[in-house]
């Protein structure tokens, strides 16, 4: 085994340090380590999407990044959205348009589409398709998740939350 | 996998063939080979560390050299094992005189296996022609020492 | 009673799962947990001649290293699962079942060797690279077409050749059928492989603790209790002993039902050694070979036509492709000869099956099992018959629909369930009606396709029927229970993977209960909640999960009027069950709620009278006689690009009859995700192998799953033709939508390229496969 390094990681606004490998995902870092398991993967090779994060503001893949890389940033995952009694537009909106099925990919959609909304919530249908085809789902053939996306991008725009 | 081409050397059969027999000059040709050892007259063995996009790492493997006709043609069977999975090719090389130099005409097959199959095939064809193509010049390069000419 | 059935709900699960708190195999940690890595043979086929750990054994943070010889007397093939009854006339089956880790023979590139045990995962994996295996490479079965040649290689030595299995079903007499015939159309047609997909790829945490005696096994299966039944059996345990947990599942789409994967076996077998709980997750390399698949089939085919386009006779004798190993039988086969004759009255029938063993991944259904290849075989034959007698393709399809008296129809063969393969019910003529006018099929064959095409535009457009086997036997059950809060549980045996259970369930009991659906708590896939039932499969849980759920509700709902009757003396014919109380009708006050209910069914002081049960609770069970046929009708136009031969889905039309509807929006999801999954095996998912059995494309990055980009905008319409088999009237439709893609898309192609002579004979094709057929062609 290798040494181990100090990581210090802000993640969801909240400072955690840990000393890890130096090979350690930041993917398995994030999930296995600050137990925040709503990232999920899915081809550990950066094509698939699931484990989509926000690394100071920027959708990335965290299985393509170590966590030594992530030393020092601000990291967003899922479980900083809304709260199961209270959930996020972008959540709601995947909820009442029924965009998502097993689940499995929702969360790395999410984290996916929500810098572009909230750069611009006035987003047109391409603007959309290009923030989602980086992120495969293989239940819902995406009609759904477009919905979603489109219902919330109305809903931010009417609420101001620009 | 299907491997064929051409090269023409400034050089007679001769001097190619004593080039390309020669285990040092083998061992520089190809970037990444460590302890190329002869063990017999026609059988060498050693590691090499290949990248192939996203297929990283050590195969380790031999070289027999069949069918000799110096100064004409002979038959290679080159073999490799390793984390990434395993290689093995097997190839004709050919000899012509052709305008005072030496065409070499060499043709074969590889067959791969493991992570290097199933993830660097697309890769494969692209990094064999361009390793290829860097141990040419290698030779052009010892030749041209060996000889004098340019 | 208010109407929940049928209501697009938004679903109960979904909280949990947008939040990430849902939990997914992966997610569990339990303390002292160690982390398993199979080492994988990188050869299809080849001879164990030797395996040393010695050096995996010496790493810092390995815990154990097991090959097959260390697991002594557990070492045994898997169980086989549907064998065919000897009762079959004529079948022979050799049954050669998958091995927990290699003991003398790899048979497919990725069956794994030897097991890492260790404290972490990257431990695990490093240590794969210590242990020295000596396998002699064996030439490989790799083509279908050439696994019975006398000089093949042998996937499984003891037998005489790679014949898995040989059947030949009949019905009326094709010869006589082909005598009379104005027409004969005679093809090959060929379906290859590919992967199901699922975004979480399989994994496994298996923990004995020694203390309690018990087993508990989180597994991404889609069939829990057979799971906990096979490996009680497998390991000399009660099965009270073990708990088997299929939590949220990352997709399924049938692979996850396979039974038993190896990484099962080994990991049950190494806590019971070790006594600690041991986690696997498959990566996604492994997933591309150690995960079943589907499709290999290659049909020798003939259709009989009188001149006005009825079919007459059809015979289809086809070779399938089991992969190493089949433990799975002859459901996919056997699915391929009933969805052959389809919607369609085919007097005459005959098919001749040969499934034989290859060095490749076994084959287990996959979203659609077999019927895509016998839907593709069908409607091919129909359109070239049509192209060479002059008729219009939905035209030749309207003169061989079954009529609508002849339900329940019998087809004679026998189906997947090994039993006749009847038709229930069907009435397919306005299903394919309504989806020519959703896609406007008279206005486009004549204004916009000749305007567009004198523009040099290439569009064309595909109408397709199919039908599907749904809701098969032998039985699931439900256990509904009235809380004392007033919120209503309950328990099935049957796993979710994304299909909407929590709600569409919850619904048919909401009904009954008079509760709010999402008062309804449903625990899916837990041995420990529940204990009968098979699994999630065949497009069978809105059939047979709902129709239990149906009849324990049903139970419950009386029990409650019976005891609301005694305590607010008033006879049950004047009682209403509505937002979660018991009332007099016409006298608000009279009312009890349904937590009072319960309370007093389940009393502290007093007796439970003979005859009678403690609570508001009800197990019931459900098991049609056979399965209920769901069809429907697909259309599509499509514009080909003809310098790159990309095609572009302009309109995607589905009416989908699957009788009585649970909930539209979970409907509308099903149908997209089977078209999104059916275009990419018609188009861009295949699974490349080279003579030696060595997969060329594992990985997403080159083999391509759809992306939102390749799936169009989906028009779903529907039909209700309720099944006549089950008292919801409901049929599946899980698969449905990827069954009648590959058909539709070659129909849709060939229409815009618009040329005699070009026809599509397989599938997936690509872009580029259509362009060395069209202008390979063209040279000669």
């Amino acid at each position: 085994m290798s040494e181990l390094i100090e990581v210090t990681v802000n993640v969801n606004s909240e400072e955690y340090r840990r000393s890890v490998e130096p090979r350690m995902l930041l993917s398995d870092f994030i999930r296995h380590e600050l137990s925040l398991s709503g990232t999920h993967v899915g081809c550990e090779q950066g094509v698939c999407g699931a484990c989509t994060i926000q690394l100071d503001g920027a959708a990335v893949r965290s299985c393509l990044m170590f966590a030594v890389q992530a030393d020092g940033h601000q990291i967003r995952t899922v479980e900083d959205l809304g709260t199961m009694d209270e959930l996020h537009t972008l959540q709601e909106a995947f909820w009442e348009a029924h965009g998502l099925q097993c689940g499995f990919c929702t969360p790395g959609f999410l984290m996916s589409i929500l810098p572009v909304l909230e750069e611009n919530p006035e987003v047109s249908e391409e603007t959309i398709q290009r923030a989602m085809e980086g992120n495969l789902c293989r239940c819902t053939g995406y009609q759904h998740i477009r919905d979603a996306v489109k219902q919330a991008a109305e809903k931010m725009v009417a609420g101001g939350e620009a | 996998m299907k491997i064929e081409g051409e090269h023409l050397f400034n050089g007679s059969r001769e001097e190619v063939w004593a080039l390309v027999r020669d285990p040092e000059v083998l061992a520089s040709l190809l970037p990444g080979t460590t302890d190329l050892k002869q063990l017999s007259e026609s059988e060498y063995e050693g590691s090499i560390t290949l990248r192939i996009g996203p297929v990283t790492g050590a195969f380790s493997g031999k070289i027999i050299v069949e069918d000799e006709n110096p100064p004409e043609s002979c038959s290679l069977v080159a073999e490799g094992e390793g984390k990434p999975g395993f290689f093995k090719g097997t190839g004709d090389v050919e000899l012509l005189e052709q305008d005072g130099g030496t065409l070499m005409k060499y043709g074969g097959e590889i067959q791969i296996g493991g992570k290097l199959a199933g993830v660097g095939q697309r890769l494969i064809d692209m990094t064999s022609k361009s390793m290829i193509k860097q141990g040419m010049k290698s030779l052009d390069k010892v030749l041209a020492e060996r000889t004098g000419k340019e | 009673m208010a109407r929940l059935i049928g209501k697009p709900l938004k679903r109960n699960e979904d909280p949990r799962l947008l939040t990430g708190q849902a939990l997914f195999v992966d997610d569990v940690e339990l303390p002292g947990m160690l982390h398993a890595a199979f080492l994988r043979s990188d050869y299809a086929h080849a001879r164990l001649k030797g395996i040393d750990v010695s050096a995996a054994l010496e790493r810092e943070g390995v815990v154990a290293v097991y090959t097959a010889e260390d697991m002594g007397d557990d070492w045994a093939p898997g169980p086989p699962l549907v064998i065919p009854p000897p009762t079959i006339e004529e079948v022979t089956f050799n049954t050669r079942t998958q091995v927990p880790l290699v003991k003398e023979k790899v048979r497919h590139a990725g069956e794994p060797l030897a097991v890492v045990i260790a404290e972490s995962r990257y431990i695990a994996e490093d240590a794969l690279d210590d242990i020295v295996v000596d396998l002699e490479p064996l030439p490989a079965v790799v083509d279908i077409e050439r696994a019975l040649d006398a000089d093949a290689a042998l996937v499984h030595d003891d037998l005489e050749s790679n014949l898995a299995a040989h059947l030949v079903q009949t019905k009326g007499g094709y010869q006589s059928a082909r005598e009379q015939a104005d027409l004969i159309i005679k093809r090959r047609i060929v379906m290859d492989r590919g992967i199901a997909g699922a975004m979480e790829n399989r994994g496994i945490v298996a923990y004995w603790d020694n203390k309690q005696q018990y087993l508990t096994v989180w597994d991404t299966t889609q069939s829990p209790i057979p799971i906990r039944n096979g490996l009680a059996g497998m390991f000399g345990l009660s099965e009270h002993q073990v708990r088997v947990i299929a939590p949220f599942v990352g997709g399924g789409f049938g692979p996850k039902i396979m039974m038993f994967y190896p990484e099962e076996v080994v990991l049950t077998w190494a806590t019971l050694k070790l006594a600690l709980p041991i986690k696997w997750i498959e990566d996604r390399r492994e997933n591309f070979y150690a995960t079943t698949q589907e499709r290999g089939q290659v049909h020798e085919v003939e259709m009989a036509l009188t001149e006005d386009g009825r079919i007459l006779g059809l015979k289809d004798d086809f070779i399938h492709d089991s992969g190493a190993y089949d433990p799975y039988g002859l459901t996919i086969p056997l699915n391929t000869q009933c969805h052959v004759l389809g919607p369609y009255d085919i007097p005459n029938f005959s098919s001749e099956l040969h499934v034989v063993f290859t060095n490749k991944t076994l084959t287990t259904p996959v979203r659609g099992a077999g019927r895509p290849h016998g839907v593709f075989v069908v409607e091919r034959l129909l359109d070239i018959a049509a192209r060479e007698l002059g008729i219009d393709p939905s035209e030749i399809r309207r003169r061989n629909y079954l009529p609508n008296d002849v339900f329940p129809y019998d087809n004679v063969i026998i189906d997947q369930a090994f039993a006749n393969f009847i038709i229930d019910s069907g009435d397919y003529l306005p299903a394919m009606e309504k989806a020519l006018d959703m896609i406007g099929y008279k206005d486009f064959i004549e204004n916009e396709q000749p305007r567009l095409r004198a523009e040099g535009r290439r569009v064309g457009i595909g109408v397709v029927s199919f039908i599907e086997t749904t809701g098969v036997g032998p039985y699931e059950g439900a256990r509904v229970t009235i809380e004392s809060s007033g919120d209503v549980s309950v328990a099935t045996g049957v796993g979710t993977q994304g299909q909407g259970h929590f709600t569409s369930f919850a619904q048919v009991v909401a009904e009954h209960l008079g509760v709010k659906v999402s008062d309804v708590h449903m625990v899916t896939g837990d041995t420990a909640q529940f204990h009968w039932g098979t699994g999630t499969f065949a497009s069978r849980g809105a059939v047979v999960a709902a129709n239990a759920m149906n009849a324990a509700s049903s139970i419950v709902r009386k029990k409650i009027l019976e005891l609301a009757s005694e305590l607010l003396d008033a006879p049950e014919d004047e009682l209403e069950i509505e937002d979660g109380e018991v009332r007099v009708a016409d006298v608000p006050r009279m009312s009890i709620s349904l937590g009072e209910l319960a309370q007093k069914a389940n009393p502290l002081r007093g007796a439970v009278e003979p005859g009678t049960e403690p609570g508001l609770e009800a197990t019931a069970y459900f098991g049609p006689n056979y399965g209920a046929t769901a069809f429907g009708t697909h259309a599509m136009i499509v514009e080909v690009d003809p310098e790159t031969m990309n095609v572009e889905i302009r309109r995607y039309v589905v009416v989908e009859d699957c009788g009585t509807v649970l909930n539209p929006l979970i409907l509308d999801g099903q149908v997209h995700g089977g078209v999104a999954h059916g275009i990419g095996n018609a188009f861009y998912e295949q699974l490349f192998f080279d003579d030696n059995g060595q997969l060329l494309n594992a990985s997403f990055a080159d083999y391509l799953i759809p992306t939102s980009a390749e799936v169009p905008t989906i028009e779903v319409g529907h039909t209700v033709t309720p099944s006549p088999l089950n008292p919801l009237g409901s049929k599946g439709a899980g698969e449905a939508g990827a069954i009648p893609v590959p058909a539709l898309m070659a129909q849709a192609i060939e229409n815009a390229i618009g040329e005699a002579g070009f026809e599509i004979l397989e599938s997936p094709m690509s872009p580029l496969k259509l362009f060395n057929l069209y202008y390979g062609d063209k040279e000669q």
